[in-house]
């Protein structure tokens, strides 16, 4: 694969990168994506790209996409630049470079003439798709999502991606606010949504191995969200996720800030499918991180 | 006005497993309009802004003991629901499987008569399925279309014989159908262009983004030129502009379902499809070939287009 220029024509250019794998960064970006048009704020750095993307102050989903994801990653820029794109198109947009049964080389280059974020296929000189994302300059508004441990110990637990996605869709019915708690002892997460009518849904941690993958908790802690955010960070969850059995981080932080945390393979659709593969460890040069931080509810 | 007429087995194959799933896709209804040599269904040539078509079979194909007679220089035309037709035209060709016999002809004719819903006697396109019994299906249809109508399709048809000068051979179908099926997401409005090198070039532009994609060296039919040197390291919005200007390519806005719904005609399962655009950007045409069986050669007695209506950029 010949690497590209960085400075073409003169200009500076932030960033070149390319990805062979299209298909998986659409669903790691897709994992962000609650509402059809979405607003996303774009940091690149040395490490990698990072796409923020935040809802009424009290939910914000993270993707890292890290260099090592990219098969070319040049970055030349002072600082950390930042601009805004809509989620919605870019997603949109790079689900047109992927045709079924062949996964394009694309070449995402930032910034364009007019600041844009241009994309194109590299690897047929036939036939090149091409595209040119405007972007503006992102709000100022301070991220107040700072998530610090409750206290020595993190309150945390793991639970597979597909039974905390199922437990967050049973909880829909009841909607309105879910309580989250864990206690250690027992030790047992438990989601409590009271609304329409209740419903509880207990996770012991002992009683099912299969079903807590990891616990820790040495005090008691429980706090409300609302279904609305809570069902954001799971709704999107890509299908691949579930079925390769991965496992979601959820961790209470100070003031009972939730994060939740996800991984999301991205790699060519041609690499077999390990089965049975809960850790991912092996592969983790070709995992998308995506964190979710939701505010809780104040009593 | 009297027509009648015998399916031949080709005709019947054509027409149930390939034209007639690819007309429905284009339109709930359709003209058919039958002249003493051809038979054609067309979509929108009475006005409308949809994608006109035009499928032409010489009569031969479909039809054997083809009797046409009108007043109107024996020709007749009339608009059909294209499902019910298709639906009449599988359950005779079931008719015929079961009586076992390919003697069994499936005739069509036209009739008028009284139907339950309605007094008055009402126009049908009657199946008849001569297999151990006589089964018969009456397809309702359209009042035959008056002489200024008729009239119409034929300047119609007239008018779209002005070919474009330079067409390309698409690449290919389904990656083209997958590719405007994601496009639909981006935006409706689609920018085609086509140059005398051979390339095709597709574009949605929003005020947000725009996504294109280039197809380069393709098929050229007619006018064609060779690709500037100069050219090669331009970006693909650039190289398009350049051969605009020069004269050497043609451009047009048209709406990108239009293009899509082109495309569905790909279940006639065509050999080939080429692009071009007419004259002064009048319009966008689709041409699709179809080679005589076991051949490469081009099988004159069946004809099928459509035309894009071109959107106005203003």
């Amino acid at each position: 694969m010949s690497s590209s220029s960085g400075r073409a024509g003169g200009d500076a250019t932030d960033l070149v990168c390319q990805l062979d794998c299209v298909q998986g960064m659409v669903d790691a970006l897709s994992s962000v994506r609650w509402k059809r048009h979405q607003d996303a704020v774009a940091e690149i750095s040395e490490h990698g790209i990072v796409l923020i993307v935040e809802d009424t102050g009290c939910l914000q989903g993270k993707v890292y996409l890290k260099r090592e994801l990219f098969i070319v990653y040049e970055y030349a820029a002072e600082g950390r630049p930042r601009f805004g794109l809509s989620l919605g198109l870019f997603v949109d947009c790079l689900n047109t470079f992927s045709t079924p049964g062949h996964s394009p080389v694309i070449e995402i280059r930032y910034p364009g003439p007019d600041m844009q974020l241009l994309l194109k296929s590299v690897d047929s000189p036939d036939a090149c798709i091409y595209a040119e994302i405007r972007t503006r300059i992102p709000d100022t508004i301070s991220w107040g999502y700072n998530f610090e441990p409750a206290g020595n110990i993190p309150v945390t637990f793991t639970v597979r991606s597909a039974v905390l996605k199922e437990a967050i869709d049973d909880l829909e019915w009841p909607g309105s606010n879910i309580q989250i708690t864990l206690q250690p002892d027992p030790p047992s997460v438990t989601f409590r949504g009271d609304g329409h009518g209740d419903l509880q849904i207990e996770f012991p941690y002992h009683a099912n191995t299969d079903l807590l993958i990891a616990f820790q908790c040495d005090h008691a802690v429980s706090h409300r969200f609302k279904y609305k955010f809570l069902g954001a960070t799971t709704s999107n969850i890509p299908s691949g996720v579930l079925k390769e059995n991965r496992g979601s981080k959820v961790t209470i932080g100070r003031g009972g800030m939730l994060k939740i945390q996800h991984l999301v393979s991205v790699r060519r659709p041609a690499t077999p499918h390990s089965r049975g593969d809960t850790s991912g460890l092996q592969q983790l040069g070709h995992i998308a991180y995506i964190e979710f931080f939701v505010k809780p509810e104040e009593d | 006005m009297k027509f009648k007429a015998v399916l031949t087995q080709d005709g019947v194959n054509l027409l149930d497993k390939r034209f007639l799933p690819a007309l429905d896709k284009l339109g709930r209804f359709c003209h058919v309009f039958l002249t003493p040599d051809h038979a054609m269904f067309l979509h929108n040539l009475l006005g409308g802004d949809g994608v006109q078509s035009v499928a032409q079979f010489n009569k031969d194909v479909l039809f054997t003991d083809y009797r046409i007679s009108s007043q109107n220089a024996d020709r007749i035309a009339f608009a059909v629901e294209v499902a019910p037709l298709n639906r009449a035209l599988r359950s005779a060709l079931t008719i015929q499987a079961q009586a076992g016999d390919d003697t069994a002809a499936i005739q069509i004719k036209l009739v008028k008569k009284l139907s339950a819903r309605s007094r008055e006697p009402a126009p049908f396109l009657t199946f008849e399925t001569k297999g151990r019994s006589a089964v018969v299906q009456d397809v309702p249809i359209s009042k035959p279309l008056s002489r200024a109508d008729v009239l119409q399709i034929q300047s119609a048809l007239d008018a779209a014989q002005d070919l474009p000068q330079t067409l390309v051979q698409v690449p290919d179908l389904a990656q083209l159908q997958s590719l405007v099926e994601r496009l639909k997401n981006v935006g409706d409005l689609l920018t085609v262009a086509i140059t005398q090198y051979g390339d095709l070039h597709l574009q949605v532009s929003t005020s947000l983004i725009n996504v294109g994609s280039e197809f380069r060296r393709l098929r050229v039919l007619g006018v064609r030129a060779d690709p500037p040197v100069s050219d090669r390291n331009l970006s693909a919005p650039m190289r398009m502009d350049m051969a605009i200007q020069r004269g050497e390519a043609l451009s047009v806005q048209v709406n990108l379902r239009h293009l899509a719904k082109s495309l569905q005609c790909h279940l006639a399962k065509p050999d080939c499809a080429f692009y071009g655009i007419a004259p002064q950007g009048a319009c966008m045409t689709v041409i699709f070939q179809f080679f005589i069986p076991g051949t490469r050669l081009t099988d004159k007695s069946i004809s099928f287009y459509c035309r894009l209506p071109v959107l106005d950029p203003g």
